[in-house]
């Protein structure tokens, strides 16, 4: 029996980070069906998905292979860089150093971009089913990848697929409900709070493959996840004003 | 081809990304890795992790902000 406590960081990281990540594929699926129809989008994206199945159920036995603590570190690294990046990339954004995703605008871009490439071509279904196709592989990658990382190390895999799972489940209803790009979710936000999650799960499973555990078991990670966050935001704050000086 | 090359290169994005970024981690996991089979500072070895990736962290803040400010 898995506890809440053990189950639910996992659970809560699979399911904002997935959430970002399909509201990006979402962006970009709509956009082909605004184009083409919803046969080309559905039809490109189901079969993403087919293919995203057919590696995990390929992968995912793999993994019981793996002696755990060596599972741990791999993981681990992998999710620190992970979630690095995307904590650095948040602060640079919230400081105003980079640009902030805007979904209207993906959306009008990928439209031109596949008006122009569907002009020029007959085969303007097939061209759309494909741009779907990638869109929703590369962002169902990174899924697969969070929900490996986060449920692996601890046999959690089922509560973070669901997590992921639900994340899915309520960007395609509110997606489908608004039929407009979701451009009022505050990605950035959610992309800090994935960022201080996912590189809270980094630092954790590397300690336990290197064999030196946080006291506190489980529990350590919302520690983690605190000074995370704090170290985050005093970058933001501290970042800002030089910025400012530098931009008079 | 082209979308497997395009995976290909979102994979490896998605952690090496930012080249100086991994390198010292992976410097920061070696540390701490070290601290805890030779010395079985088990306590230590945890600190420096963590410590280890908030330095990293940021180092790679500061580092993008100094080449935005030129």
């Amino acid at each position: 029996m898995i506890d809440l406590a053990t189950a639910a960081p996992a659970v809560g990281a699979a399911f904002v980070a997935s959430a970002v990540e399909v509201v990006e594929a979402f962006t970009i699926v709509l956009a082909v069906a605004a184009l083409r129809g919803w046969r080309p989008a559905l039809g490109g994206a189901l079969a993403a998905l087919g293919v995203l199945a057919l590696a995990v159920a390929a992968l995912g036995p793999l993994l019981n292979l793996i002696p755990l603590r060596g599972l741990q570190v791999v993981i681990g690294i992998l999710l620190l860089l992970f979630g690095l990046g995307w904590l650095r990339k948040a602060v640079l954004r919230a400081a105003g150093l980079m640009a902030l995703h805007d979904e209207d605008a993906i959306y009008a871009k990928e439209k031109s971009r596949l008006d122009a490439d569907v002009r020029a071509s007959r085969a303007a279904d097939g061209i759309a089913a494909l741009v779907a196709f990638k869109a929703v592989l590369l962002e169902g990658l990174e899924v697969v990848f969070i929900v490996m990382a986060v449920g692996a190390g601890r046999g959690l895999m089922i509560p973070a697929a669901l997590g992921a799972l639900g994340a899915f489940l309520a960007v395609m209803a509110l997606g489908l409900a608004i039929h407009k790009p979701l451009a009022s979710v505050p990605e950035n936000t959610l992309k800090f709070a994935v960022g201080v999650m996912l590189s809270a799960f980094g630092v954790f499973w590397t300690s336990e493959g290197i064999g030196a555990p946080w006291p506190g078991g489980d529990f350590a990670l919302f520690g983690l996840a605190g000074v995370f966050l704090v170290w985050a935001l005093a970058l933001v704050a501290l970042v800002r004003p030089r910025l400012a000086e530098a931009r008079p | 081809m082209s979308v497997v090359l395009e995976v290909l290169e979102e994979l490896w994005s998605m952690f090496v990304g930012d080249r100086r970024l991994t390198l010292l981690l992976l410097a920061v996991v070696a540390v701490a890795a070290a601290a805890a089979y030779l010395a079985a500072a088990h306590m230590l070895a945890a600190g420096l992790l963590l410590a280890g990736a908030l330095a990293v962290l940021a180092d790679s803040v500061f580092h993008a902000a100094r080449k935005a400010g030129r």
